[in-house]
Parts: C-alpha cells; sequence; structure tokens
C-alpha cells in the first residue's frame, strides 16, 4: 500500500519536472516550438537562433532551478529536522540573508577581483555568511525553547543583516551594484553551464550527505535523549545536520540570491502527499518537489509580465507564504 | 562481577553537584528501585547512568566497561531508556516508534528485517498496544504513549533497562501490568531493570533491592522488607502530618 503510494507520488513529481522544463525551454518571449525545443536538445538544429535561447538561456536555466529548488527544499528538511519546527526555514531564519550580507559586501569591496576569483570567493563569502547566522540561531536556541521566538529571532537576524546590506549598497558606487541589485532580490536570469556544474556538485553532494544521514534522523525526531539513548552520536550528527543546511543555502543563495519559503512549502507539500515521516522516502521527494515547484514560480517569474521579470522570490514567496500561514492554523487545530 | 556497577559517583549539572557519592550494583533479572522526596536526584542519577549527563567524578561500569567511553551503538544495544519526557515524534505512527527500537542493530539506511518487525510486533503484543500499531503517536493518551515507549524499549533487547518515574501517567490496572510485564521480562530475558518509582507500594512489590535517596546521597540500600520497617519511610520523605503504615503499605491522614 505504502510502497505504492510512494512510488506514484515519485513518478507524479518527476513528471511534472519534465513537464515543467519543456513549457520552460518552449514559453517565453520568444515562442520555441516543441519539435525545436528536442531538436535543439539532441543538437540537430544547431544553426537556428532556436539553438542558442534553449541550449545557453533556457536550459541551462531550467537546469539551475531544478538544482536549487532541490537543495533550497532540503535545507528547509534539514532546518525542520533540527529544531523539531515545521515552519523552519533557511530563508525564516536569516540564513539566507547572512549569505546575501557577505555576498554584497564581496561586490561593494571587491569589485574590481578578477572574474574568476570572484566565482570561488562568491561561494565562500555565502557560506560564511550562512554559518555566522546559523551560529547567531543556535546561539539564540540555547537560550530559548519556545519555538516561535526562536523563529522571530531568525526574521530579526534576518532584518539586521539584510539592514547592513542596504547600508552597504547604498554606498557603493553605483557601477559596482548593477548586478548586485537584482541578484539581491533572487533570479535565476543569467544561469550559465559552468554555474550548473558548480552548484550541482555542490548541492548534490550535500543532498548525498543528507541522505546518509537519514537513519540518525528518523531517530532524532522523537527527541534528542530519545535519539541519544538509541544510539546515535547526537554532536557529530548535529554538526553535520548544521553543515549541511548551511552550505545547501549559502550554495542557492550564492547563484541565485535569497530565495524565500521554497523550504518550507516543499517540504510540508511532501510530507502530505507521500503520507510519510520516514527521511529515506522523504529527502529524494523534497528534492524532486523542490525542483518542480521552482520550475514553476520562474516561469511564472519570466511568463507573467513579460518581457519585465519578477524576481523570484516574489512568486516563491507568494505560493509559499500561505503555506505557512496553513500550517499553523493546521496545528493550532490540532492542539 | 555484576552487569552494572556505579562506583562512587557523583553528578549534576555545570557546576552544581546534585547527588554524590553513589555506589552500588545491578545484576541481570534484578530490579532495584530509586525512591526519595522530589529533587532528591533520582533523575540526575538516572540520566547519568544513561549518559545523557556526564558524571563529575566516580565510575558508572556496565558489564565492566565505562559507559561513558562506550561507542554508542554497543551502548545502546545494552542500555535501553525511557524518559518521563513522551518524546516528540510528530507524524510518526506508534509502530514507526517501537522500531526505532531496532535503530542500533539496522544497517546504515536503518530499514527494517522481516526479524526487526517481528520482534517489534513481539514487543507490541507484550505491552498490550498492538491495535495502536498505524495511529499516529502523538494523538494517543499519555497512559498509551508510556506503553508504547515501554514496547520500543523492549524492542531494543537490552541487557539494563533505565526507567524514570515509569507508571506517573498509568492508570491503576496498566500500572500492575507494566510492572508485572517488566517483572516477568526481567526475570526471563534475563535483563537488568533500574526505576524510579513515586508509588512505594508498587515499590515494595515489585523491587528485589531498594535504593533510598534523600539530600543528594543515597541514605539506605537494603531489600523492600528492610525498607518498610521502624517508620524509615516517614524519616526518609520528612513525613510529619500523618504517616505511612509499613505493614499496609498505606498512606494514613
Amino acid at each position: 500500500m505504502k510502497k505504492n503510494r510512494t512510488l506514484s507520488i515519485y513518478i507524479v513529481l518527476l513528471m511534472a519536472v519534465i513537464l515543467l522544463l519543456f513549457l520552460n525551454i518552449c514559453v517565453g518571449s520568444v515562442k520555441v516550438p516543441f519539435s525545436e525545443a528536442i531538436m535543439s536538445l539532441v543538437g540537430k538544429n544547431k544553426d537556428t537562433s532556436f539553438y542558442d535561447i534553449v541550449m545557453l538561456i533556457r536550459f541551462p536555466r531550467a537546469v539551475g532551478a531544478i538544482v536549487l529548488g532541490g537543495g533550497l527544499s532540503l535545507a528547509g528538511f534539514a532546518l525542520q529536522s533540527f529544531f523539531h519546527n515545521p515552519i523552519a526555514g533557511p530563508y525564516l531564519l536569516g540564513i539566507s540573508s547572512g549569505a546575501k550580507l557577505t555576498v554584497a559586501l564581496l561586490f561593494v569591496f571587491a569589485a574590481n577581483m578578477v572574474p574568476s576569483a570572484a566565482y570561488g570567493a562568491k561561494i565562500i563569502c555565502a557560506f560564511l555568511g550562512a554559518f555566522l547566522a546559523m551560529g547567531f540561531v543556535l546561539l539564540c536556541s540555547k537560550k530559548i525553547n519556545n519555538m516561535a521566538m526562536l523563529l522571530v529571532c531568525g526574521i530579526m537576524i534576518g532584518y539586521i543583516c539584510s539592514a547592513v546590506t542596504d547600508f552597504v549598497v547604498t554606498f557603493a558606487k553605483e557601477a559596482d551594484i548593477v548586478n548586485l541589485h537584482n541578484w539581491t532580490k533572487g533570479s535565476l536570469s543569467g544561469l550559465t553551464w559552468m554555474d550548473d556544474l558548480v552548484l550541482s556538485v555542490i548541492i548534490l553532494v550535500a543532498s548525498f550527505g543528507l541522505l546518509a544521514l537519514s537513519k540518525p534522523l528518523s531517530a532524532y525526531a522523537m527527541g534528542e535523549n530519545y535519539a541519544k539513548s538509541v544510539g546515535v552520536n547526537i554532536k557529530r550528527f548535529r554538526v553535520m545536520l548544521v553543515i549541511i543546511s548551511s552550505l545547501l543555502a549559502a550554495t542557492v543563495t550564492a547563484f541565485a540570491g535569497p530565495v524565500s519559503f521554497v523550504g518550507i512549502a516543499v517540504p510540508h507539500i511532501v510530507r502530505g502527499l507521500t503520507k510519510s515521516t520516514k527521511p529515506i522516502v522523504l529527502i529524494p521527494a523534497c528534492f524532486i518537489g523542490g525542483g518542480a515547484f521552482c520550475l514553476l514560480c520562474d516561469f511564472v517569474a519570466r511568463v507573467i509580465l513579460s518581457p519585465v521579470e519578477l524576481s523570484i522570490s516574489t512568486v516563491t514567496a507568494f505560493f509559499g507564504a500561505p503555506v505557512v500561514i496553513y500550517i499553523l492554523i493546521q496545528r493550532r487545530k490540532r492542539a | 562481577m555484576s552487569l552494572l556497577e556505579i562506583k562512587k559517583c557523583s553528578c549534576g549539572y555545570e557546576n552544581k553537584t546534585v547527588i554524590s557519592d553513589v555506589s552500588f550494583s545491578v545484576d541481570k533479572g534484578e530490579i532495584v528501585t530509586l525512591i526519595g522526596p522530589n529533587g532528591c536526584g533520582k533523575t540526575t542519577l538516572i540520566k547519568t547512568v544513561s549518559t545523557l549527563i556526564n558524571n563529575m567524578s566516580g565510575e558508572v561500569l556496565l558489564d565492566g566497561k565505562n559507559v561513558f567511553s562506550m561507542k554508542e551503538n554497543e551502548r545502546a544495544r545494552c542500555m535501553a531508556l525511557l524518559l518521563t519526557d513522551k518524546g516528540q515524534g510528530e507524524g510518526s505512527t506508534c509502530f514507526e516508534v517501537v522500531s526505532m527500537g531496532r535503530y542500533p542493530y539496522t544497517g546504515k539506511f536503518g530499514l527494517l528485517s522481516k526479524e526487526d518487525k517481528e520482534i517489534c510486533y513481539e514487543a507490541m503484543r507484550l505491552c498490550d498496544v498492538s491495535d495502536l500499531a498505524e495511529r499516529y503517536f502523538t494523538q494517543i493518551s499519555d497512559g498509551q504513549r508510556q506503553r508504547i515507549l515501554l514496547a520500543r524499549a523492549i524492542a531494543q533487547k537490552p541487557d539494563l533497562m533505565i526507567l524514570d518515574e515509569p507508571t506517573s501517567f498509568l492508570d491503576v490496572k496498566y500500572k500492575l501490568e507494566f510492572l508485572n510485564i517488566l517483572k516477568e521480562l526481567a526475570k526471563k530475558t534475563p535483563f537488568a531493570v533500574v526505576a524510579s518509582l513515586h508509588e512505594l507500594d508498587l515499590a515494595y512489590q515489585v523491587s528485589d533491592k531498594i535504593v533510598a535517596i534523600k539530600d543528594g546521597r543515597v541514605d539506605r540500600i537494603a531489600s523492600p522488607k528492610e525498607v518498610f520497617t521502624g517508620g524509615y519511610i516517614d524519616e526518609l520523605f520528612g513525613i510529619t502530618k500523618g504517616h505511612f503504615e509499613e505493614e499496609s503499605l498505606k498512606i494514613i491522614l
């Protein structure tokens, strides 16, 4: 019974990803016919303009959306497990904003860096920022047992980081921050194959790391003491979880800017669909579901006011924030 | 050599010693209960023996090995724990909670073998909770949860079971059943039990040995008969208004 359900959910999610992938490739300011899209993917029409649009712009962007969406929703899943809180996520806890701050500082103060060096520096900076913000959240969580309060702390940390970012940006030279301005709002535009390669390697490694933790994750759901009593090395487990969730959130932020609510909405929807609490079932489903969700949001962001592009965060918030409200109401009902 | 040996152990939190200089030992098949007034250090001692907090000095030996230097998995195969903290487990079914007891035995991804499942069902049958298997853990009563957690501890197949006030949420029927199961299994399997109990009448019936704790130290270690004599219970708990009648195990107002 349950196995069939899980399998069919996986198939549905994968179909959604494939469908949305073609939708993203074909629809836009220039319409690409489906047949041309297929031709481009197999490399049969290299001399047409369709080929360039598909292979250099839309396809890499869509692949990026899938992997980044998967990474984000896993970051959310990891944080929710860590804090035993269904509405924890990298954006609400200020981790994305922490990464945003350090990357903004890099953009402004090291604007003249060689592009190739800046590339690596951007990822490292994002990771440092995510880690710092996570550190603050952890410090707060030691003092505060109340989950709602912890989220408020996270949101405040996010605001502080955003305020400092705005401050720095205000005093920067206009030329240095052209890219930055788009980026701080969250956007997938301009993702290249090189970007895709780098972010896929990091996110996939982190995702498999999380999958390898699925056994202790399931024990940890019962609470720390019980997890310890059945043989979980709590210290190592928590450190791993912090590193993985920071790494995921940081990588996404480095490439797409802070993207909100994916990390909360997707794991929640996936839990509802699979009716499972088993991390080994949920982790791959969250990844695929996150990919589909981000493809959909990016599609809306690109198409709805075309040729003007919305920031992806606008769209993810529009779909994701109601899910948070729904979770809160459901929990109140049950309690 | 006994299964569990506690040697001159002092424990507490940060710089505050809560209970000091505890020494006693427990054999397989033996039930040892800790009794004493609120705040005397029973739970602190239990948390220390189960390595949830570190000891400040002294030794806790399980099968001759220091519990604090054992590998997590190895320790979990020897020692199961039931706390007053009822756990979280949101969204998990009762069977999934019980199956957590198999954690130290399963492989890298925690998949249950047929044998693991059998052990879980058997543990649930023993605790009379088989019909709860597919219910959600957060949606059953406190008493049912306590029995699910006991089933989980049984599924862990430990040599030593540590229980902190295991009967506090149970009604009188399940209190008796709980302790009967425990007593029977402890003798049959056999495993050792260290439990803190507030119900003195039950402690008298179920224990092989009682450790009486008062003001952060062990006041007396003896058989139930020796502990429940000569007005000792009144003295241990500092009862001044009323009286604990040791012959009938009744509280007299």
